[in-house]
């Protein structure tokens, strides 16, 4: 096939509208069966009409994009902007056709779906709600406001600096995230997130027992709490959360049974005396 | 305290830009507009008890601190927890008289709110599968070269589903659910078996919430070591989050010069190009041992 003389090029406008098609609209229309499917397609249309100014030409090009996809949306915005750099290549006659765009997009959104998860997920917003969550104790609304703020900026901008860089460099721009050194950068995040997490929980969570022996001659002689914190300070908290986690990753039970488990561990310790909220009116 | 049907109406749009899927996408609706912490800033706004609002949004922001939604799976649906749950644990709370800002204020909430958020998945594959019919009209105009109607299928059908699926139930539970609330404070007096028991389950909920992403940290026993270690800085030491976070920067810094480190010498585990370089270290390494 014959192409133009012209090099076409997808000029910044066109792109940043793909963009906010994404930023907006990745999972607008979900479903469990096609997913992120069309908010792929509604982001690649712009590009396609600006790439093809054949109509024929830009239904057959949009086929590409029916097949299945799924990941993580935020990350996942640099595959969007590869896909925007291969389609231009593809208009402009070079050997790629859709399947090489459908065999990077699918090779692409599980290890992207995977870091992202782990990464925004796992890793950064919980540091951002722990930090939040210190200043909006008290009932102060200073902490929602902070990571409304902070968390709209770092996702829009670092999306769309993400999609840029794909666009710029088409797959390359992945392979840091990937490679060797992406996968100790994850490494390095994952501790962070880890310790993170672990003063997360030691600062808003408090397991306490209200277990007290009492004497014949009315003298506690045993105050499992005060006991329990000279070993190590918040020893039950600890034991809670490991035994939610045995029970999740070791014997597969869902977060709704351990949940569910939960409630009755807490049933037998409050008949047992064990647990006691103290509530009063 | 009472919702009115305006409040609740308010309650219910936020609900649909919220959810998966999101009509403010997903950055700024699920993970801005969602998360429990915003949602208490907002449900306090809309009833009228800021206070009470961000105490109740922080408890149940714990339990969901790390809402890890893997292929679209979930455990708990944001709708409900942040713009049922909250204002369901609001008015439980205002209506049993007890301090927003204490303990068993917060527990309570988890509680309430938990169940709420549970319970309403239900809402979010309720959504999803009427969200295929409007895809099969996508799907019929892709084939008919319609593409513009491709905006209207990703932007534009799906408000009916949340109409239906979010602003509808979101309504309804808010407004009904505030009168069945404050009834239930006679049914269950405070000192009784169920009220201890949902306050203690609601004191070890955010268990299960950090359990989840420790799931997803951990994959050797080794790796559990920083997450005690943050712990114990917090539980011993009393450090706060930040210092927490500086702390475990030093660690990061560490680990990452130990991993290029280790990948430097231990042969060329990718891509043929380091290969060379990798085999000199090598030989330097065992004349060194």
């Amino acid at each position: 096939m014959q192409k133009a003389q012209e090099v076409k090029k997808i000029d910044h406008k066109t792109l940043s509208h793909s963009f906010h098609l994404w930023f907006w609209g990745a999972l607008t229309c979900f479903s469990q069966e096609h997913m992120q499917t069309f908010g792929y397609m509604a982001s690649m249309l712009p590009i396609i009409k600006k790439l093809y100014p054949d109509h024929d030409d830009q239904v057959k090009a949009i086929k590409a994009y029916t097949a299945f996809f799924n990941t993580n949306p935020m990350l996942g915005t640099v595959i969007v902007g590869v896909t925007a750099s291969m389609e231009e290549a593809r208009a402009n006659g070079q050997d790629i056709d859709g399947e090489t765009i459908n065999d990077m997009r699918a090779g692409l959104m599980g290890p992207i779906a995977g870091i992202g998860d782990s990464l925004i997920d796992g890793t950064l917003i919980p540091i951002l709600l722990g930090i939040s969550l210190g200043m909006s104790s008290g009932g102060s609304p200073v902490g929602a406001i902070f990571y409304i703020i902070a968390w709209v900026l770092i996702a829009y901008f670092g999306q769309r600096f993400l999609y840029f860089r794909g666009y710029q460099f088409g797959d390359k721009a992945v392979s840091f995230l990937v490679g060797k050194q992406g996968a100790a950068i994850r490494h390095a995040i994952g501790v962070i997130g880890s310790m993170v997490v672990g003063g997360v929980l030691a600062s808003w969570v408090n397991v306490t027992t209200s277990l007290k022996l009492v004497g014949s001659n009315g003298k506690v002689f045993l105050n499992l709490q005060d006991k329990l914190d000279s070993i190590f300070p918040g020893i039950l908290t600890v034991a809670v959360t490991l035994f939610c986690w045995w029970l999740m990753s070791k014997k597969h039970v869902s977060a709704i049974w351990t949940m569910l488990i939960l409630v009755v561990v807490s049933l037998v310790g409050v008949l047992l005396g064990f647990f006691n909220p103290g509530l009063t009116y | 305290m009472t919702i009115s049907w305006l409040q609740a109406a308010i309650l219910g749009l936020f609900a649909c830009l919220c959810s998966n899927s999101c009509m403010a996408g997903q950055a700024v609706g699920n993970y801005t507009i969602g998360r429990p912490l915003v949602g208490g800033l907002v449900c306090g706004l809309v009833l009228g008890d800021l206070k009470l609002g961000i105490a109740c949004g922080v408890a149940m922001q714990l339990v969901y601190i790390a809402l890890v939604t893997p292929g679209g799976t979930v455990s708990a649906d944001v709708r409900a927890i942040s713009y049922i749950g909250i204002p369901l644990a609001m008015v439980a709370i205002a209506s049993k008289g007890m301090n927003p800002l204490g303990t068993s204020a917060a527990d309570l909430a988890k509680s309430v709110g938990t169940l709420v958020g549970t319970v309403g998945t239900v809402l979010y594959y309720a959504v999803a599968t009427l969200n295929l019919v409007w895809q099969s009209f996508g799907w019929k105009d892709v084939h008919q070269g319609k593409l513009d109607r491709l905006y209207g299928v990703n932007f534009g059908w799906p408000w009916l589903s949340h109409a239906l699926f979010s602003f509808i139930p979101t309504m309804l539970l808010t407004y009904y659910g505030s009168t069945a609330v404050t009834a239930l404070r006679d049914a269950l007096p405070m000192d009784g078996i169920a009220m201890k028991t949902l306050f203690t389950v609601g004191g070890m909920l955010p268990c299960v919430g950090i359990a989840i992403l420790l799931r997803q940290i951990v994959s050797k026993p080794i790796d559990f070591v920083p997450f005690f270690v943050g712990f114990t800085l917090a539980a011993s030491l009393h450090l706060n989050l930040v210092s927490v976070t500086v702390v475990s920067l030093l660690f990061a810094v560490i680990f990452y010069e130990i991993e290029m480190a280790i990948g430097s010498t231990h042969g060329p585990s990718d891509g043929s190009q380091t290969a060379t370089a990798s085999a000199g270290a090598d030989d330097d390494e065992e004349e060194d041992i």
